[in-house]
């Protein structure tokens, strides 16, 4: 425990976390402004029901209900903030090999695994930290916008609940995800770098490829989506399951299993590794 | 120590190292090196650039793996120690540290990794000058001031033995004496001091004992005064029969070199017989002077063709 306090330590005494911090709140102010718009669409319901219809697409008409509208917002931010803690994981360790303060960590704890757990466990809790502090944004505007379509806060649901706890895992697993790549990837820059390349491109670039897949192999296909990480994590939030694509629990075993992978991968190289 | 980790079997403070050997691709970086460092004693390691010095000192303390044999604080490998920071301090490079950080900040963090106090952080600080420059960012630090901030994280656990690499790269002259008194007062309370160094000059003002290496592999080890005995001795001669003087020592099986006209520099034989061979050689002498070896020369003779990019 006292290495996790000794990580959080590290963290707070440079300036790295209120960097990111500060970039966090305008990409989710830009996030807020789109989920705004998109509410805005969903509470139509003649809209919705028109574009429904001529579609076929159950899928938006499940998206509609107010749980899931009220989720949306409840959970906004997700997109960048999961990356900024990504971001964050990456630099808890490499920042180690850059300043080369990981002679120091060594030195005063050579049982590396304990070492590497702490890291994780750090940026762990940092992860549920920026979790908490999108959500009470959220909180703090999605009431408002609600109240403002005459529609009531949607608490005393359940699945708003599921979201926003599911929303809180998702950070703390990329940032567990974030320090598996930094281990792997040494290089502050090129960690960072790779990380956000393979976020936003995977996001993008294997959203359209499984699409294109589907339109030529079948609908089945669609189900592998949950496989890309940031793909997986937004099923986590949707609120209630959607039809057409897998369960939300899927996302959480996508994520969870990736997060060991890297995690437990990292800290086996970590262990072999000369500090020279 | 009732902790479940081994704890030193004697208290002594002994490093014993034992058939160490780093094996890279395509060099053996260390090989097969065995010596100890007595407690009580500022140890120099002495070795050219590249000799090994620092793979060796990393290996002492599991930050590189060694491909064979080992290396023991007390009979107790690095990783093993309970808490090592209270058994073994260690300066290993200057720069190890976040820029962004102070420097308060960088001890405290070592204080809440071992469970020190973290008034302990300030009294180090004090201990080596460093108070007013403890909320300083380390980006902001000379070189100097780097160093001492090392030792001072070596000393936090306020450690039996201590290990230094090259601790006086970049020390002003004054920083230089500092270190020197600093280390040989750690000594002198029992402490064992392992120094890594290429300056030669300062190991001879520091050192009680030396361990050369070359090439990974050790050279010599024992007291420098000891070692400094096991030169060569030199003798100049100046006289202006030098030619005479010349033929009766070369007929003496000694060996005479002569860089100037009326300069002698003589080994093999020692001053009074060379005194003796003058006045039989009817020679007259305006200098007879045995140059006293110092590490520099015993170091470059002991290390030679030995050095250099392997």
């Amino acid at each position: 425990m006292k290495l996790v306090r000794a990580e959080l330590f590290k963290i707070r005494t440079t300036s790295t976390w209120w960097i990111l911090a500060l970039v966090t709140v305008p990409l989710w102010a830009l996030t807020l402004f789109f989920n705004w718009l998109q509410t805005e669409t969903l509470l139509d319901a003649e809209l919705v029901g028109e574009l429904s219809a001529m579609e076929g697409n159950e899928a938006l008409a499940v998206a509609a209900q107010l749980e899931n509208v009220a989720a949306n917002l409840y959970t906004n931010g997700q997109f960048f903030g999961l990356l900024m803690v990504m971001v964050l994981g990456i630099l808890v360790i490499t920042s180690e090999f850059f300043h080369q303060t990981v002679t120091t960590t060594f030195l005063t704890t050579p049982h590396r695994t304990a070492v590497s757990l702490a890291k994780l466990g750090a940026a762990a809790i940092l992860g549920v930290f920026f979790w908490l502090a999108t959500t009470l944004l959220n909180f703090a505007v999605t009431l408002p916008i609600l109240s403002s379509y005459g529609v009531d806060s949607q608490l005393d649901s359940g699945a708003i609940w599921q979201a926003i706890g599911l929303n809180g895992l998702a950070y703390l697993l990329w940032a567990i995800f974030g320090v598996g790549i930094g281990i792997l990837v040494r290089s502050q820059l090129g960690a960072t770098v790779t990380a956000i390349v393979v976020y936003l491109g995977g996001y993008i670039g294997a959203g359209t490829a499984i699409i294109l897949l589907a339109t030529r192999y079948g609908d089945w296909i669609n189900n592998l989506q949950v496989l890309i990480p940031p793909l997986a994590s937004q099923l986590m939030v949707t609120g209630t399951d959607l039809p057409g694509n897998p369960a939300r629990w899927v996302g959480a075993v996508v994520l969870i299993g990736y997060a060991v992978v890297t995690g437990a991968v990292g800290t086996a190289l970590l262990r072999k590794r000369d500090i020279s | 120590m009732t902790h479940g980790q081994q704890s030193p079997s004697d208290s002594t403070g002994r490093i014993v190292v034992s058939g160490l050997t780093k094996q890279y691709k395509q060099l053996r970086a260390v090989d097969n090196l065995s010596f100890t460092v007595q407690p009580g004693r500022v140890t120099g390691f002495l070795g050219p650039n590249g000799s090994g010095k620092t793979t060796t000192l990393r290996m002492l303390l599991n930050l590189v793996t060694p491909t064979t044999g080992s290396a023991t604080f007390n009979g107790v490998r690095y990783a093993d120690l309970h808490d090592p920071v209270r058994h073994v301090g260690a300066v290993l490079e200057a720069s190890s540290a976040h820029k962004g950080r102070t420097g308060l900040n960088h001890l405290r963090m070592i204080c809440v990794a071992t469970g020190l106090p973290r008034s302990r952080a300030d009294e180090v600080l004090a201990m080596v000058g460093l108070t007013p420059a403890a909320d300083r960012k380390f980006k902001g630090y000379s070189l100097g001031m780097k160093q001492r901030l090392g030792i001072a994280a070596a000393m936090l656990g306020d450690p039996q033995v201590l290990i230094l690499d090259e601790p006086a790269n970049g020390l002003d002259p004054e920083g230089i004496r500092w270190m020197r008194d600093f280390l040989k007062s750690l000594a002198a309370e029992g402490r064992t001091v392992l120094v890594s160094s290429h300056l030669l000059s300062e190991m001879q003002l520091l050192a009680d004992d030396v361990v050369i290496i070359a090439a990974g592999k050790l050279i010599q080890q024992g007291p420098v005064g000891e070692v400094l005995h096991s030169a060569t001795a030199r003798v100049r001669v100046r006289t202006p029969q030098a030619d005479a003087l010349a033929k009766a020592l070369t007929e003496a099986q000694a060996t005479v070199e002569r860089p100037e006209p009326d300069l002698l520099v003589v080994t093999g034989a020692d001053a009074p017989a060379i005194g003796r061979a003058a006045l039989a050689a009817q020679a007259e002498l305006h200098e007879l002077v045995t140059d006293k070896p110092d590490l520099e020369r015993v170091f470059l003779e002991l290390t030679a063709g030995k050095a250099g990019i392997r």
